[in-house]
């Protein structure tokens, strides 16, 4: 941060230890240094800024901002206070600011090239494209330098990109940007290959591929050349986009043999795409000339069979080095001429015995799988056990031993073998077995895990085993079998072998994703925040992958380890607006033109993540049932959190799932693997989800404000930070919370079951199960109730009060209710083994939810009855009536705060006897009956149990502590 | 059998089957911006037929062209476990190598964990040679002892001598290299 003057100013040197406390962090010197000079030097702008950025920095934002406006207003022009105050503002989140701190600059120094380029970043910052592009044009005007001219062009695409208006876009910005270009062209100023880049970035956009063509074919495309064949790539699109299947075509040919990349599968997929387009419109060459501008064209089936024999040939002759493509291409145009039904697609072979081919001279690479497995659609069913028996026969497997399982000799036909299995798994022969040949296909999985670890014994830490993918492969199968008979034992081997491998293998990814979804599963989170750390998962995989741990940390009662988990992610986002700024302004610099929009979409990608505003919304909903009315009152939690109920600040329209729902690696046949249906579905719950649980906190905020009207207050920060809720949003949030319930609750009726290593379902079915949902706003319709027993009095409400009390009434017994739904072992113990039961678990979380929400609104509900009894009572003292009826609300409010109190009192005495008994629970003594486990394995298996065991304990500890500081807030309700 | 195209943003969304990878760090994102902002040509992305993608490379242009010390650098280079063995890394090497080679630079260089052995055997087969180590390069964050780099390098063509690639005889610290 320190300040490049050019010339060495005595000023400089006076600010210079200021700059080095910030620097150091040391931001109270540097206030008491800048609050030091300023006394000799009363006119050192700069000191004051400096002083306002420490001022900042130590959490005075208001004063720093005083500060700080002092010398905005007086508009500087000197380079050390124009760059402290952007700095300022920048860490302000205010880079509107700067802009008119340059604004200002430039008006004083008209000339001043440095301003002007200062203004034109301050604009892009904020995205202010009209005047970037007159900022741009006027830097030009001082300075006649291309990139200043160009900038400007760009603010116009910027413009036209983001307008409203397609057709402003159309008839307006881009054509004006395209007559800047031209007026360059002409005048042969054009100098950079960005320029280039741009001009043809408007062209395309125009839609003037035949212009662009122009372009990149003519002088000016050969400064493209950054990238490689970027003049090719860029031809190959506007072929495409101009429907020029000819050129497409001959140009694809060419770079499959000739260029750099003889291998590269997009060029295939054009030539397929091309060849079958001028197959169908009869493409005859012209009768002179050249075929097309690009050499020669294939326009029949047959010369798409030959090219495709030359192409294997080329290959075949080769003595190593074979590339896969020109193999995968040849199934590939067998699929297109089957889809076609062309008979001919017969001549390139049978598929069958094609992949048998490919498998011989490739089913040594671990991608083998990923490459035949597209294809597999090609056999016929009936050709499933032919084909895998064929494979088998070429790999080379020693004798069999004395389990009877014939093992490899080496990696390479580890690797051959492993495909085949894979392949087996891919056509559902596995998932076909009956429960006793699964678990014998799992014995033999293990048997060829075990032997092949002797393949790795010199692998580091951070390399996988050979024999990794058989370990999981038999986790799949156990899963299949936990699916298939609910038995937990399946599920406890799998964790035991899962564990096993993981602890041969320390850095496989998918041993621990695998654990990971297994152990939330089963209600445990307490290894899964290992696991996850393990994997050392950061930024943007905060968004990709976090869900795994955000879905599960709270609705599992691990509360500190919920906050935690969506701090790593609320972290990651909230960096990512200032950060993706600063480099669209570089990509200007750099005259990276085309990555401006991309950075753009970036930033709005993750701005409206899905997983954004879910933690976002759970974090606050954590604070809030963790602290509100136990550390302090809920008014100032709310309040802290600038919590707005009236504002809805999630953008419902454009949410994006960001999730990567393939981490987990599955060879699974196609029918039971991830499809579009289960994404949409998915994103939909979660939606959903996300809906009820936004509208549930908005109402909380508004609970907050009626029980403590936010004092009126004059600043303008009052809409900001303070919490405003007029009546009218209480409804309006309650019956959007009704219309969302009945959505979810049809939602659900819907059953669709996700792959195991698919999406994780939302809490959506289990929170309607629990009835939290239903109680969660019976609670939160009191208030409404409670706001007209305010207006109207006792005295003439009898109907009213009548309504309240079956309100009181309902919500104890759905209360009772949930509790019930709690009731039972976490680990049920049966003829010796070990069932969990992580719903109840989940449950419990929703109970104690519930009851947070029911104690605030209570807390509200006695706010209001306590004066009306009150003034009943003079009332009562004055007429001297002997006694009267107590009013019926006021009955049923005392009732209902007595059964609260019992009803916590049982919750709690429920969690202390499962405590109890989980303590008392010797897992060592349980069998694992029916299984296939040898005594090293059971050791693992064991470990697995002890850490669900211990999660659940920890869990039932973190949900009674906070059960019992909501039971002493009890007292508060008394009127 | 690949698809090699630019790198982008939305790739970002993509890489966990190559990052999760113990050796392969995820770097926060003004780091990739910077690179995609900067030297885009230079960050390659490899795509299977079934759309994952199978690696990366990420790199770009330095060092002061008077003193012949234009290069080209190596930032990441990374393969999925899946699509190992088969030439891949070599592949995109080759391509950063090229573009180099357009750009004028004097060689390419980058640098590795000496604990990496597989890494650093490829590379070797592909040319490079030990220029320096560079002494506690990676630092390290679970109590272990911070490890020691190679700097390697390959002359390019415009290093006619190969004057760049000659070794320097002692160790040199992270502070003293540019």
């Amino acid at each position: 941060m320190a300040a490049r003057g050019h010339v060495q100013d005595p000023n400089d040197r006076r600010l210079r230890p200021i700059y080095d406390y910030l620097d150091n962090g040391n931001n109270k010197m540097a206030i008491q240094q800048a609050d030091k000079l300023l006394k000799k030097h009363k006119d050192l702008h700069c000191a004051k800024v400096l002083k306002a950025i420490g001022l900042q920095r130590t959490g005075k934002q208001d004063e720093a901002f005083t500060l700080a406006q002092e010398v905005a207003v007086l508009e500087p022009t000197d380079d050390n206070s124009l760059q402290a105050l952007t700095i300022l503002y920048r860490e302000m989140h205010r880079p509107e600011l700067v802009t008119k701190l340059y604004e200002a600059a430039v008006r004083k120094v008209p000339t001043s090239e440095e301003y002007h380029s200062h203004l034109f970043m301050a604009y892009a910052r904020v995205g202010e494209y009209k005047k970037m592009q007159q900022a741009g044009m006027a830097l030009y005007k001082i300075v006649p330098k291309n990139p200043y001219y160009f900038w400007s062009v760009m603010s116009l695409v910027m413009q036209a990109i983001s307008a409203q208006d397609e057709k402003l876009s159309q008839t307006m910005f881009l054509p004006l940007a395209e007559r800047m270009v031209e007026k360059m062209v002409k005048e042969e100023k054009i100098e950079a290959e960005a320029e280039v880049q741009l001009y043809f970035m408007i062209l395309e956009r125009l839609g003037k591929y035949v212009e662009a063509l122009e372009v990149v074919q003519g002088p000016l495309g050969e400064k493209l050349t950054s990238e490689l064949q970027s003049r090719e790539n860029k031809c190959m699109m506007l072929y495409r986009r101009l429907e020029r299947w000819a050129e497409c075509n001959a140009l694809s040919c060419k770079l499959e043999i000739v260029p750099f990349d003889p291998d590269d599968w997009q060029f295939y997929i054009l030539y397929f795409d091309s060849l079958f387009h001028l197959i169908d419109q009869s493409w005859a060459p012209p009768q002179e000339g050249l075929e097309s501008q690009e050499g020669e064209v294939h326009a029949s089936t047959a010369q798409a069979i030959s090219f495709m024999k030359d192409r294997i040939a080329t290959e075949e002759a080769k003595e190593s080095k074979h590339l896969r493509g020109p193999y995968l291409a040849r199934l590939e145009l067998i699929r297109r001429l089957r889809e076609r039904s062309c008979p001919e697609a017969q001549q390139l072979g049978e598929p069958l015995e094609l992949m048998f081919q490919f498998f011989v001279k490739f089913g040594d690479k671990p991608c083998c799988i990923t490459d035949l497995k597209i294809f597999l659609d090609l056999l016929t069913p009936d050709q499933h056990v032919q084909f895998i028996n064929r494979l088998m026969e070429a790999v080379p497997l020693c004798a069999p031993g004395e389990d009877g399982v014939a093992l490899p000799g080496d990696t390479r036909a580890l690797q051959r073998h492993l495909c085949v299995t894979q392949l087996s798994r891919s056509l559902g022969q596995q998932h076909a077995l009956n429960t006793e040949g699964k678990l014998g296909l799992i014995k033999e999985l293990k048997a060829h895990y075990q032997h092949g670890l002797q393949f790795g014994k010199s692998c580091l830490k951070t390399e996988l085993q050979f024999s990794d993918m058989y370990c999981l492969m038999a986790a799949h199968v156990y899963v299949d079998l936990w699916l298939e008979t609910g038995e937990s034992n399946m599920l406890w081997q799998c964790l035991g072998l899962l564990e096993e491998g993981l602890s041969n293998s320390s850095s496989n990814a998918q041993f621990k994703l695998l654990l990971l979804l297994l152990y939330c599963r089963l209600g445990a989170f307490e290894p899964v925040v290992d696991l996850y750390s393990s994997l050392d998962a950061k930024h943007v995989q905060h968004d990709t992958i976090g869900y795994l741990l955000t879905r599960y940390a709270e609705s599992l009662g691990q509360f500190a380890a919920a906050s935690q988990s969506c701090n790593f992610s609320l972290r990651f986002f909230h960096s990512n607006q200032k950060d993706t700024s600063e480099y669209i302004i570089q990509a200007y610099k750099y005259g990276a033109f085309e990555k401006i929009p991309e950075f753009i979409a970036f930033r709005n990608r993750l701005n409206h993540s899905l997983h954004f505003a879910q933690v976002r919304t759970e974090r606050m909903l954590l604070d809030l049932f963790l602290e509100a009315d136990i550390s302090s009152p809920l008014e100032e939690s709310v309040k802290s959190m600038s919590l707005c109920p009236e504002e809805d600040d999630i953008p419902w329209d454009s949410l994006r799932d960001n999730r990567d729902l393939t981490v987990l690696v599955s060879w699974d046949p196609k029918d039971r693997q991830l499809n579009e249906e289960h994404k949409q579905r998915s994103l939909e719950e979660d939606t959903l989800w996300l809906r009820l649980r936004s509208l549930t906190l908005r109402l909380i905020g508004c609970v907050s404000a009626l029980t403590h009207p936010p004092a009126s207050r004059n600043s303008e920060k009052t809409t900001e930070n303070g919490v405003t809720a007029k009546p009218s949003s209480l409804q309006s949030l309650l019956s959007q919370l009704e219309n969302t319930l009945n959505q979810a609750t049809q939602l659900t009726e819907k059953q669709l079951q996700y792959p195991f290593v698919g999406p994780v379902a939302s809490r959506l079915a289990q929170a309607l199960s629990s009835g939290c949902c239903q109680c969660q706003l019976s609670s939160l319709q009191l208030p409404l109730h409670l706001q007209e027993l305010e207006t109207t009095g006792l005295d003439e409400s009898t109907e009213l009060q009548t309504q309240i009390s079956n309100l009181f009434k309902s919500l104890a017994v759905q209360l009772q209710d949930m509790l019930e739904k709690c009731k039972g072992d976490l680990l049920e113990v049966k003829d010796g083994q070990s069932k969990p039961q992580p719903f109840l678990l989940e449950n419990l979380v929703y109970f104690v939810e519930s009851v947070c929400i029911v104690l605030w609104v209570s807390n509200y509900c006695g706010s209001v009855l306590r004066p009306l009894k009150s003034s009943l009572q003079k009332k009562k003292k004055k007429k001297k009536e002997a006694s009267t009826v107590t009013p019926p609300v006021l009955s049923a409010y005392q009732e209902f705060s007595s059964s609260l109190q019992s009803l916590l009192n049982q919750a709690l005495e429920h969690i202390k006897s499962q405590e109890l008994s989980l303590t008392a629970l010797e897992l060592g003594a349980l069998s694992l009956e029916g299984q296939t486990q040898s005594e090293a394995e059971e050791t693992f298996t064991k470990t697995a149990m002890d850490k669900v065991h211990s999660s659940y304990l920890r869990s039932l500890q973190e949900i009674g502590e906070l059960l019992k500081k909501r039971a002493d807030t009890l007292k508060s309700l008394k009127i | 059998m690949t698809t090699l195209r630019a790198f982008t943003c939305d790739d970002l969304f993509k890489f966990n089957n190559i990052n999760l990878d113990p050796l392969t760090e995820t770097y926060g994102i003004p780091f990739y911006l910077q690179y995609l902002a900067h030297w885009p040509e230079y960050f390659i992305v490899a795509e299977a037929p079934g759309g994952e993608l199978m690696g990366y490379i990420m790199g770009k242009a330095e060092g002061s062209v008077a003193r012949e010390e234009w290069h080209g650098h190596v930032t990441a280079l990374s393969v999925a476990p899946e699509f190992r063995r088969l030439g891949l890394a070599a592949k995109l090497m080759e391509m950063l190598e090229e573009i180099s080679e357009r750009k004028g630079g004097f060689f390419v260089d980058l640098f590795v964990r000496v604990s990496n052995q597989v890494a650093v055997n490829m590379y070797k087969q592909l040319g490079y040679s030990v220029y320096r180590t560079v002494i506690e390069y990676y630092s390290a964050n679970n109590g272990e002892p911070d490890e020691d780099a190679y700097d390697m390098r390959k002359a390019l063509s415009r290093d006619t001598e190969k004057k760049s690639i000659i070794p320097l005889p002692h160790p040199v610290r992270p502070e003293d290299i540019e």
